[in-house]
């Protein structure tokens, strides 16, 4: 037995307290007068052994407390004999991530997970996972030889991205399941990229021996497409522009050809010439795509260690200009200059801004427009607001920007909430800025500036069941997103006419009309590009699961991935491969989605021996005393529990004789 | 008018005098009846004249119109003597809240006095005793015997232990004439030998009232763990556990307090038991209902 800090014994000196408070401190007893002792007899008072022993056992008790307290915190421990071999489980995790397409890796990796299925010890349970976008078990724990050859040889490699940190985690609650020490093999090209931010998530538990199974041990050069800039929809095909990035990994200075494809046909070639471990921007104008939906790729030419990686693909929908329908009041000719402008440079001619006064707007259909604006509208006439209810209610998107108007109306027109007392910050003193962004909505991710924007007026809108997008910062609900039936209302407790704030001047607004425009014209995800394993939504969570509902997905390989019953049912597509995927959504409308592989699998820089050594050693306990553990073949089990059940044990009996003892005497009722 | 009554209410009230006056207002109040008790001129009854009698009583009327002399009685006439007996030993010390044994005790006494000489007109007196007589004033109806029988309650303090033998044979002997006696303890002691010493007071042809003033605490004692415990009398110290306290000692005062009662009774004495938290009217019921019972 031993103690992992012994110095808590130490603690143990606090029995003292105990012997004082038991056996020093009550002879001090002070006598309480009584008028007789006539009806109290000195032999009567037999029990008082019998309290004498109930205070001992207190005492003791206490004692014991003290003691077992040291003692849990000086972390005992016992050696106990290791687990024979054939009691452990022989985990094989096989790197199928995309940097293991490169030569002969994943090749190397299934036979190496072979052999050591070949020297499986008689009777030793084995399972066999892969380790890509997510830690996937292709087998249960099991002993047949068979199954566990042929899961290993019907690997193939795929386009997700490897994580230690998942690894690690997956093999600590295997662990904390099933209580079997494990020896683990992991069969990977050790990238770097898949180490994870914080070490500890890769930590393996205890009873967990890690066996690292390199399948290359040198760095090799790459050339990838970083990313793509380009429209997912456009109209005009000789103003679009893509800008494409291209980068260098553990290469040389070269010159690299970058081209443009579309469907298949390479249309334009560039040169580029990369620095040493260096990147390059290729920028292509014009992109002469039919009506519709266009299969695109920036592709880097070349040979190179992962031809994989060589192109970025991305859809494009070429379609007539789409209108957008702004209401304003007649007196605000600001906005629609404003939001006219950031919507053309964005969206590159794909959306054409239509202004309204929201007096002559009665006639109007919002069901022609990919969305409509409410700009400070205070009220809509009835006819068109029962329309544009409908056209919500029915799928359809409104951007209402609730400026010194409407603020003051008391109630919002289409959602019928009510505002309060609008905040006048420029009275009240400087002008407040933007303090919380929710980054995971489809408004307003990737997009900067918004803390560098003022903001002079702000309406007080009641938020009840809206979900709030970003706030001021003093709490001030800003930007709000309301589902009302199949639509969303998008709501900026501010103005777009540059007099209650300076959002149409900042560098935020046209990043957040772009992705705005994107996200309630219902375009963001028909077409662009995704990395390998992001999730599209099929269908909104209110669309009925009934017959028309049904989505339809055919993927890269050119498989439908789901069965007919999760076509009628599943929210969401895992884009599990790079390529195209083909979606039809469940609201009708087709999609073209470039997958692409997450670049951090371009880097093919090894993980440093020592770092490898690191994990190994942390796997089985303190680095380099595991080994001097295996050879003893004994493992520590450590008594911390047990020393705390007991604790608990006699910390109960010890409140139940106190009661007992020291309990007022209380009379029946 | 309960709060009159009540002990630790009376507690912050100095003047013995004062307390007495409230008490007895507030027990009258209670009673929707006059104070005169007995006072009435109300006619009760002839009888024979016998030589030796004052003959101020004799009917005249009734002489001149029989030549017979008859003295004529009423009812309430008869005016009585009051002696309050009132242990002042150590143990009357003890208490648990605002009031001690003593205290209650005086209270009790004070008001018993106040309202016999000034409403009953009846000679009232008082023996303060340990294990001695220690303080005594005769029952008389003389001007300012109030006041003395006040000032003997003050006077009084709680000292030694208490012994019947010696103070009642000294009341005894001051008692000569019939009336009633009230005798205030804790009586902690053998209930044989203390009734034996008080019982001769009875020859007289004297009431006699034994109020036992015990306090809640000494009755349901409360002990959180094993105590050691002080005879305030004898100073003894014994340790004592809680279960033994609120078993076994229960039981032995019950019995203790039942064999007072049974032995006072059987002596043709009443007997009362006073806590010491509760109102003081049951002293006065007592003296009312004995003072009925000796005019009778």
């Amino acid at each position: 037995m031993g103690f992992l800090a012994p110095w808590f014994l130490a603690g143990a000196l606090a029995i003292g307290l105990p012997v004082y408070v038991h056996l020093l401190r009550r002879h001090k007893s002070i006598p309480l007068p009584f008028s007789s002792l006539m009806f109290f007899e000195r032999g009567t008072q037999s029990s008082t052994k019998h309290q004498r022993l109930k205070y001992l056992l207190l005492f003791s008790l206490r004692a014991v407390i003290v003691l077992l307290l040291a003692l849990a915190f000086a972390s005992p421990f016992i050696r106990r004999p290791a687990s024979k071999a054939h009691d452990r489980l022989l985990l094989l995790v096989v790197d199928r991530s995309l940097s293991m397409r490169s030569g002969t890796r994943f090749a190397e990796a299934k036979q190496q997970a072979l052999r050591v299925l070949s020297g499986r010890h008689s009777g030793q349970k084995a399972q066999v996972m892969a380790l890509g976008g997510q830690l996937e078990a292709l087998t249960q724990p099991i002993e047949d030889d068979e199954t566990l050859r042929s899961a290993i040889n019907g690997l193939q490699p795929g386009d997700g991205r490897s994580n230690f940190g998942d690894l690690g985690r997956s093999v600590r609650a295997l662990d904390e399941a099933n209580h079997t020490p494990i020896d683990l093999h992991l069969f990977s090209d050790m990238q770097r990229s898949s180490v994870p931010g914080n070490f500890a998530e890769m930590v393996l538990p205890e009873s967990t021996k890690l066996i690292l199974h390199p399948t290359i041990n040198r760095t090799e050069e790459n050339f990838t497409v970083v990313s793509v800039d380009a429209p997912s929809q456009i109209a005009d095909t000789k103003a679009a522009r893509i800008r494409a990035v291209v980068a260098g990994y553990n290469s040389k200075a070269a010159t690299k050809k970058v081209s443009l494809v579309i469907d298949g046909n390479t249309v334009t070639t560039k040169t580029v010439n990369l620095a040493e471990n260096g990147t390059a921007t290729v920028e292509f104008t014009g992109l002469d795509v039919p009506y519709g939906l266009s299969r695109c790729a920036v592709a880097i030419e070349g040979s190179d260690a992962l031809p994989s990686d060589d192109q970025w693909r991305f859809a494009v929908r070429r379609s007539d200009p789409e209108h957008i329908l702004l209401v304003r009041p007649a007196s605000d000719t600001r906005s629609p200059l404003y939001v006219s402008a950031a919507i053309a440079a964005a969206s590159q001619g794909a959306y054409l801004l239509q202004p309204m006064n929201s007096d002559t707007v009665t006639e109007s259909d919002p069901t022609k427009y990919a969305y409509v604006i409410l700009s400070d509208v205070p009220s809509l006439p009835i006819a068109f607001e029962n329309a544009l209810r409908k056209y919500v209610q029915g799928g359809g998107n409104v951007l209402m920007a609730v400026g010194t108007n409407a603020g003051r109306q008391g109630k919002l027109p289409l959602l019928g909430s009510g505002t309060g007392q609008p905040h006048l910050y420029t009275r009240e003193g400087d002008p407040m800025s933007v303090g919380d962004l929710d980054r995971t909505h489809a408004a307003l991710r990737e997009t900067t500036g918004w803390t560098d924007t003022h903001f002079s007026f702000a309406a007080n809108v009641d938020t009840n069941g809206m979900r709030i997008l970003a706030k001021l910062t003093d709490g001030t609900p800003l930007l709000m997103d309301k589902q009302l039936g199949e639509g969303h209302v998008l709501i900026l407790s501010s103005g777009f006419d540059n007099l209650t704030n300076d959002l149409p001047l900042s560098p935020a607004f046209v990043p957040f009309l772009d992705l705005a425009t994107r996200y309630l014209s219902g375009t963001e995800h028909l077409s662009g590009a995704r990395l390998v394993d992001e999730f599209v939504p099929l269908r909104s969570a209110t669309t009925g699961n009934g017959p028309g509902a049904s989505v339809d997905v055919i993927a890269p390989d050119g498989r439908r991935p789901l069965t007919l019953a999760e076509a009628a049912t599943a929210q969401t597509l895992r884009l599990g491969s790079a390529g195209f995927y083909q979606v039809r959504f469940a609201n009708g409308r087709d999609g073209l989605i470039g997958v692409n592989a997450d670049t951090r699998e371009s880097n093919l820089e090894i993980l440093p021996p020592d770092v490898q050594q690191l994990w190994a050693g942390s796997a089985n306990g303190n680095g380099g005393s595991t080994a001097v553990a295996a050879q003893n073949d004994t493992v520590r089990v450590s008594l911390w529990w047990y020393a705390m059940l007991v604790l608990f044990l006699v910390a109960l009996a010890e409140s139940i004789v106190a009661g007992q003892y020291l309990g007022t005497q209380r009379e029946e009722a | 008018m309960q709060r009159f009554l009540d002990p630790a209410i009376l507690a912050s009230i100095g003047n013995l005098e004062l307390l007495a006056r409230t008490v007895v207002d507030g027990f009258v109040a209670g009673l929707h009846r006059s104070a005169d008790f007995g006072f009435s001129q109300e006619f009760a009854e002839y009888r024979a004249y016998t030589p030796g009698e004052d003959p101020r009583h004799i009917d005249w009327n009734l002489f001149a119109r029989t030549e017979r002399t008859y003295l004529k009685r009423y009812r309430g006439e008869t005016n009585s003597q009051v002696t309050v007996l009132l242990d002042a030993s150590n143990s009357m010390k003890y208490t648990s809240h605002a009031v001690n044994k003593m205290d209650y005790a005086r209270y009790a006494a004070a008001a018993l006095m106040y309202m016999a000489i000034k409403y009953q007109r009846d000679a009232a007196g008082i023996v303060v005793f340990d294990d001695d007589v220690r303080d005594a004033v005769r029952p008389s109806t003389r001007q300012g015997q109030l006041y003395r029988v006040l000032a003997a309650l003050d006077r009084a303090e709680p000292a030694a232990r208490t012994n019947f033998a010696n103070p009642m044979r000294h009341a005894h002997e001051l008692l000569r004439r019939r009336g009633m006696v009230m005798v205030f303890s804790d009586f902690f002691g053998d209930p044989e030998e203390m009734v034996e010493a008080i019982e001769p007071l009875r020859y007289h042809g004297s009431e006699v009232t034994l109020f036992q003033v015990l306090d809640p605490k000494e009755i349901k004692p409360e002990l959180r763990g094993p105590s050691v415990l002080e005879d305030m009398e004898t100073g003894q110290v014994m340790e004592v556990i809680p279960d033994y306290a609120k078993n076994e000692y229960r039981r032995r005062l019950q019995a203790h307090l039942a064999a007072i009662e049974a032995r006072a009774r059987a002596a043709g004495m009443d007997y009362r038991l006073l806590v010491t938290d509760q109102p003081l009217d049951a002293t006065l019921q007592a003296y009312l209902s004995l003072r009925k019972a000796v005019a009778a």
